[in-house]
């Protein structure tokens, strides 16, 4: 489930990575294209402009030389009419015709038929420039060249003005192409006699078409006729008409365009080619009577060329725009996720700590006060762990009306301590359920645990039994700190250097003890409250504890409060270094003895001493459990073995198997011990006590028993009750 | 309950380590038998391992203390705790023994 909801939201994140991609994109495009529009309408403008531009100034070139040669022929023809009755001047007005102008390659008159009767039927004075400048004159008419007949000869007379011809190759074609300017010459009757022409290269036409021309823009001049005056393609000139040229197209728009061009009118159109290449054809006619017409071609690849590259260029730009922004996306996309993954992974390690640290706070005593119903003992206990989990540990509980209570500080911190923590703790609970003795506790649970310390780690433990009846605090210190007893003054409690719990199996750990009085209070703490720091790395320090002691308030729940306040206090806003524990016990009052338990123990022996041994485990147990002190215990062993092992001697004749039995109750403050025997009647307490302040010569080897028990023992009575000796024994404790 | 004999230095010395109940006194009664013929030389008891002593304990020490007497032998306890020496006090034997 988990995997899927990862997978699914992964699928999400890249979806809205390629969202944010595409919304970018799009963005860009939308941008780029309508730059595009833009720049293409204008140059679109542009090129219209550059069309006319370019269509007016070839005009205006062109009008220029046929307005020049107009200009000079008509003047000409005026001269001409004056000087015609002097055939053989007509040359030297042809020669200062052409030599004036450049342009010209020859002039000519052509008379009509007869004119010059004396001449023959052909007059036709020719002045010819050649390349290298020199001017030839000679007549041209005859039967060979009939220029009567000819094209350009019918047409500027019929034209009666002046008049272009068709261009033409020259007949000797040295000389390229040619078109003729005529004008007609009349005699004063107003009649027709002539033709006055001038020849005109037409080879700077294609030089202005082509010179101009490059690879954006062509253009196209043709005659009246549609032949190809200039184009790029000089091989074309002359030897084609557009018609020939368009024909072969079959694109109607471009028929269209020639016979519009043809009838001398202007316009522009789109035309597409073969390959479906857009083209732009800008024509107009040139003005004057030459009937040509001329046509710019803009191809649109050519035009937008540039627009393209850079359009080219720019989506180049986005596409890596888009790369790069993809790739840090996806980078960072990544980055998120392991970011996520960590989290995660650290959230997961979080909560387990957090469930962690609520076991291990569920181990320690939580309601407060713990013992609503009991007014001899009051306790508080507060743990403050420095991470999730700490190593300290507190305990308490009561038991046989004696409160069983522990605090331990384990090596190290965090995970590993608290896992220590958690053993240690099971371990006071397991080991004193049954055991009494402080030290022996410790004994136990330092076997315990040193056994299985791979890590070497370690607890300082302090275990305190205390006697709610008694006020007997017997307790055993492993390494921990030393432990407060406050009651008019504040002092520590005076402990042996044990070793700390878990180092080394078998170490002997010793037991203290003292006796605590009604309303004394004892203040356990670990050292995270004697090494908590300030801000300045100043120490707590012990000094510092005690001189707070003086000031606090005895009653457990107060007195850890005012503590606690103290550390804040000193500490300020210093990170909490360790983890710390506070425990206070106070011993309100005597348990009320006059509680009688029903815990009666029983113990039955033959008549046997080698069994004495049970005797002593059965008593020490039973003095323990009451929180006797060990040299009460002692003391209270020796008296009773003293009476039964009297009864194991005498009560019964020799070899005969006899019992001996013993119990064992608490009541009204004192330890109460029957001993029965079904043996001959006897009564001990009849017994005379022996001297004791005889010398050694006079003293008696026996005689110590009654005595030793009447010593130490507070009550003796003897009964016979049902044919069995009842001797009761009784111990204030 | 252990009991160990030895001389050392002219003096014989007898270590006792554990309880001394009556039930253990029968072993060491035995054990204590060289004692017997100390012929002047002083007796040391280390009762720096004894956790307990009964009146039958007490009994043996105190044959111990009479038969040294006889034979011109000094008897010392050495190392014996406060409730062994309480025991002691209690039942007179503390003006009996020298204690070292």
């Amino acid at each position: 489930m988990r995997k899927k909801l990862s997978k699914w939201k992964r699928s999400l994140q890249v979806r809205n990575g390629l969202l944010i991609l595409i919304l970018a994109a799009v963005l860009i495009q939308i941008n780029s294209a309508v730059q595009y529009f833009f720049a293409r309408n204008g140059i679109a403008q542009e090129v219209e402009q550059l069309a006319k531009t370019e269509l007016k100034v070839k005009n205006m070139e062109i009008l220029q030389v046929v307005k020049s040669v107009e200009t000079a022929v008509n003047n000409m023809s005026w001269i001409i009419e004056r000087q015609i009755d002097k055939p053989d001047s007509l040359y030297m007005i042809e020669r200062l015709l052409v030599s004036q102008n450049n342009m010209l390659t020859g002039a000519f008159i052509g008379f009509v038929a007869d004119y010059y009767p004396e001449r023959g039927r052909w007059f036709e004075p020719y002045v010819k420039r050649y390349d290298d400048g020199t001017l030839i004159e000679r007549q041209i008419g005859s039967e060979n060249h009939d220029y009567l007949n000819a094209q350009w000869f019918l047409d500027g007379i019929a034209a009666d003005s002046g008049y272009w011809s068709e261009p033409y190759l020259d007949n000797e074609g040295a000389e390229g192409m040619i078109c003729s300017y005529t004008l007609p010459v009349h005699d004063a009757d107003g009649k027709t006699i002539a033709l006055i022409g001038v020849d005109i290269s037409l080879n700077w036409l294609v030089d202005m078409f082509i010179t101009k021309d490059n690879n954006k823009q062509s253009s196209v001049l043709v005659s009246r006729n549609g032949y190809i005056l200039a184009c790029p393609d000089k091989t074309l000139v002359m030897k084609t008409t557009i018609n020939e040229i368009t024909d072969q197209m079959n694109d109607t728009t471009v028929d269209r365009i020639t016979n519009s061009m043809l009838q001398g009118d202007s316009g522009h159109a789109e035309v597409r080619n073969d390959r479906g290449e857009k083209s732009y054809i800008y024509y107009s006619p040139v003005e004057g009577g030459t009937g040509w017409s001329m046509a710019v071609v803009f191809a649109d690849k050519e035009i937008y060329r540039g627009l393209h590259t850079v359009a080219f260029q720019l989506t180049l730009l986005m596409i890596l725009g888009l790369a790069l922004m993809s790739f840090i996306m996806y980078r960072a996309a990544r980055g998120y996720m392991r970011l996520q993954t960590i989290n995660a992974e650290k959230e997961r390690i979080g909560s387990e700590l957090r469930i962690a640290s609520n076991i291990q706070m569920g181990m320690l005593p939580k309601t407060f006060p713990p013992y609503p119903d009991r007014d001899e003992v009051s306790m508080f206990g507060s743990l403050v762990s420095a991470k999730e989990v700490g190593g300290d540990l507190y305990d308490f509980y009561i038991r046989d009306e004696q409160l069983f209570f522990c605090i331990g500080d384990v090596s190290g911190k965090g995970v590993p301590a608290s896992l220590v923590m958690a053993v240690t703790r099971s371990l006071f609970r397991m080991v004193s359920a049954h055991e009494y003795a402080p030290d022996k506790m410790i004994m136990q649970m330092n076997n315990a645990m040193s056994e299985m310390n791979e890590s070497s780690m370690f607890v300082t433990l302090f275990v305190g039994v205390l006697n709610l009846r008694s006020g007997l605090l017997r307790y055993c210190n492993a390494g921990h700190c030393p432990v407060a007893l406050m009651n008019k003054t504040v002092e520590l409690l005076p402990v042996d250097a044990n070793i700390p719990v878990g180092l080394m199996p078998d170490w002997k750990y010793s037991i203290q003890q003292t006796f605590l009085q009604p309303n004394d209070t004892i203040f356990l703490y670990t050292d995270g409250l004697t090494e908590a720091e300030n801000l300045t790395h100043e120490l707590f320090g012990e000094a510092r504890m005690m001189k707070v002691l003086q000031t606090v308030s005895r009653s457990p729940q107060e007195l850890i409060a005012n503590v606690t306040d103290a550390i804040h206090a000193f500490v300020g806003n210093a990170e909490q270094s360790d983890d710390i524990t506070l425990l206070a016990i106070q011993f309100n009052k005597y348990l009320n003895d006059t509680t009688k338990t029903n815990d009666i123990q029983t113990l039955t022996l033959p008549n046997n001493v080698e069994t004495v041994p049970q005797l002593s485990s059965f008593i020490e147990d039973m003095a323990e459990k009451h929180g006797v002190d060990p040299s009460v215990i002692m003391n209270i062993n020796l008296a009773i073995e003293e009476v039964v092992v009297n009864v194991m001697n005498y009560a019964y004749p020799k070899d005969i198997v006899g019992e001996v039995n013993i119990t064992a109750t608490y009541e009204n403050r004192m330890l109460i011990f029957t001993i029965r025997d079904s043996g001959v009647p006897f009564d001990p307490t009849s017994a005379t006590s022996p001297d004791i302040d005889l010398s050694v010569d006079e003293r008696p080897i026996g005689g110590l028993g009654i005595f030793l028990v009447r010593q130490i023992m507070d009550e003796i009575s003897y009964s016979y009750e049902n044919n069995q000796n009842v001797l009761t024994l009784k111990k204030k404790i | 309950m252990n009991t160990i004999i030895k001389e050392q230095n002219g003096e014989l010395i007898a270590i006792f380590d554990g309880r001394l109940d009556t039930a253990a006194a029968v072993q060491t009664e035995k054990d204590l038998a060289p004692l017997a013929n100390c012929a002047g030389k002083n007796i040391v008891l280390d009762c720096n391992a004894l956790d307990y002593i009964s009146s039958s304990g007490l009994r043996l020490f105190l044959t111990i203390l009479k038969n040294a007497k006889v034979q011109g032998s000094k008897v010392f306890i050495a190392g014996m705790n406060n409730d062994i020496r309480n025991v002691f006090s209690m039942t007179g034997f503390t003006q009996l023994f020298e204690f070292r």
